[in-house]
């Protein structure tokens, strides 16, 4: 027993905890990464330069961040919730469409993004022509007001089959006299919906809005594929990544930027824990 | 069960909706991976008739696409392999309460599910250790990422099944492994299932892992191969959507024949 837990625990420990306790020691100090260049230990100015920032640093990425985040979040839920409803009945086509609903999951992240950024190339692709239609010529992820909705979209797209997944799951556990006995009181398909689908579900909604948040907080690839930051989407997952290798990769401020990501990470997910748990409790009572 | 008329109408619509939301993408990229490059400048939205293969052969022979699947795939599923089954090693003492820490571990692996990629560190070490451009290594180094989920999961499942069965079977004189691999595993099998997709797809859609873990080209995954080849071909619309569809075959028809097993397993169908 002693064993098994071991080895994960250990894995855990040295490519988990290490390397972000690492991370930390880094954040305080100037390195650089390069043989032959001295590290010192800078104190807190990588954290000052964080937040006195001029241009698309840290600040500046909270907002972008925070669309991102409730986009993903809302967006995937409400359209997993509803996929859920639609394609619970283990009928032909309900099967063949919950197939194709997961499959962008299947397909990964590099390939989802070359699609997406096929069908809305600004010059040569079905978006590009269908907008021409009515005169207008969009720059798409090239632009500042379409690009965050089309990463979002696109985010979605991608992993609307794992949200719909977990609500089914719950779903086919909702027992079917539990429904048999509100369609006895009379209650309306609505109604049915909010007072005894929807509380049965609490535990499925915290998984899904919890994998939401945290994953659409931390993630960079999609959005380094789609518009490598620009555009209003500098996300704070994506600066992490850029400024550690980025153009102007710097080390220590990297780390600073993955340690205080994982600070707002953690300062999210545990309230909002604690806040869909209690919940559960409420409507579950 | 009958359903009245404008019901039917409105699931007809919703369905029609759905698959075209999922279909249009890839239709698109299928349509024009069809086309040459002079069909695709004139007309691109004409579907191509005589469709034309050229792209493939071109995509094929300038990407190294073919070891490259076969990279990702021995990666991914020894990762995942490997990550499944220490989450669920893991999982059952936590949620049995066997060991005294069940919780300080519980929750550092919530904890751990909130952690960014701490890339540079992990390089050193990589070095360090000896798993700097090799696959063992570059496996090992994907191992962690898949266990905070595995744990969390893994636990919430093995906590549903009825203690009862552990008496009867230590009373039997079941050993501990022997009871987790012939009792636990298969009743905790749809949390096993959705960890295990869930560490492979971390693997299969890292972009990152080979940049910074490999350096010889022969060891590359499909992930780094797509992009690069997406970087060197931008403009070449109709050879990526041939690269795209290449690179994804496999993976299509891997989903497509273990789908059944899969839905059942995560979503309870029959």
């Amino acid at each position: 027993m002693w064993a098994g837990i071991a080895i994960g625990v250990g894995f855990f420990l040295v490519f988990g905890i290490v390397p972000t306790v690492a991370n930390l020691v880094i954040s305080f100090t100037n390195y650089s990464g390069l043989s032959g260049t001295p590290t010192a230990f800078t104190g807190l100015s990588n954290y000052t330069q964080l937040f006195t920032q001029q241009g698309p640093g840290f600040t500046a990425s909270i907002l972008d961040t925070i669309i991102f985040v409730l986009g993903v979040t809302v967006v995937q839920n409400v359209i997993g919730m509803a996929l859920a409803h639609r394609l619970v009945n283990d009928t032909k086509t309900g099967s063949a469409l919950r197939i194709l609903v997961f499959f962008p999951i299947v397909l990964g992240v590099t390939v989802v993004g070359i699609v997406w950024l096929l069908l809305f190339d600004p010059f040569s692709s079905p978006a590009a022509s269908f907008f021409g239609l009515f005169g207008v010529h969009p720059g798409f992820f090239g632009s500042n007001s379409w690009a965050m909705p089309l990463v979002i979209t696109v985010q979605v797209w991608q992993n609307l089959g794992f949200t719909m997944a977990v609500y089914i799951g719950a779903l086919k556990t909702i027992p079917a006299s539990v429904y048999e006995a509100a369609m006895l009181d009379g209650v309306t398909p609505w109604q049915r919906f909010t007072r005894v689908t929807w509380p049965l579900m609490a535990p499925a909604v915290t998984v899904n809005v919890l994998f939401a948040v945290i994953g659409s907080l931390i993630t960079y690839n999609i959005i380094y594929i789609l518009t490598d930051g620009e555009f209003g989407t500098n996300t704070l997952g994506m600066l992490a990544f850029n400024t550690a290798f980025g153009q102007t990769a710097d080390l220590g401020l990297g780390a600073a930027v993955t340690i205080a990501l994982f600070v707002v990470a953690v300062a999210v997910a545990i309230p909002l824990a604690a806040l869909l748990r209690s919940r559960e409790r409420r409507l579950l009572a | 069960m009958q359903l009245s008329n404008p019901r039917r109408m409105r699931r007809l619509t919703t369905g029609i909706l759905i698959a075209l939301l999922f279909l249009v993408p890839m239709v698109y990229v299928v349509m024009i991976s069809l086309e040459s490059s002079q069909q695709f400048l004139a007309h691109p939205l004409v579907p191509p008739v005589p469709p034309s293969v050229g792209n493939f052969g071109s995509a094929w022979q300038q990407g190294d696409l073919g070891p490259e699947i076969v990279n990702t795939v021995i990666y991914s599923l020894s990762a995942a392999a490997i990550s499944t089954a220490l989450s669920l090693l893991i999982a059952f003492p936590v949620a049995r309460h066997l060991v005294r820490w069940h919780s300080p571990i519980f929750v550092s692996f919530v904890i751990g599910l909130c952690l960014p990629l701490p890339i540079i560190p992990l390089f050193i070490e990589s070095r360090d250790l000896g798993l700097y451009n090799n696959r063992i290594g570059y496996i090992l180094l994907h191992v962690e990422p898949g266990l905070p989920l595995g744990v969390i999961l893994l636990t919430a499942f093995v906590y549903s099944i009825p203690t009862e069965l552990d008496e009867a079977a230590w009373l039997d004189g079941a050993g501990y492994m022997r009871y987790i691999v012939r009792f636990i595993t298969p009743l905790a099998w749809p949390g096993i299932v959705i960890t295990f997709l869930y560490s492979l797809l971390g693997v299969w859609n890292d972009i990152i892992g080979p940049v910074v873990f490999l350096s010889s080209p022969n060891l590359f995954p499909v992930s780094r191969g797509v992009y690069s080849f997406y970087s060197s071909n931008q403009s070449a619309y109709t050879l990526l959507a041939a690269a795209v569809i290449i690179v994804s075959a496999p993976i299509a028809f891997l989903f497509v024949i273990s789908q059944r097993q899969l839905l059942r397993a995560t979503m309870g169908f029959r």
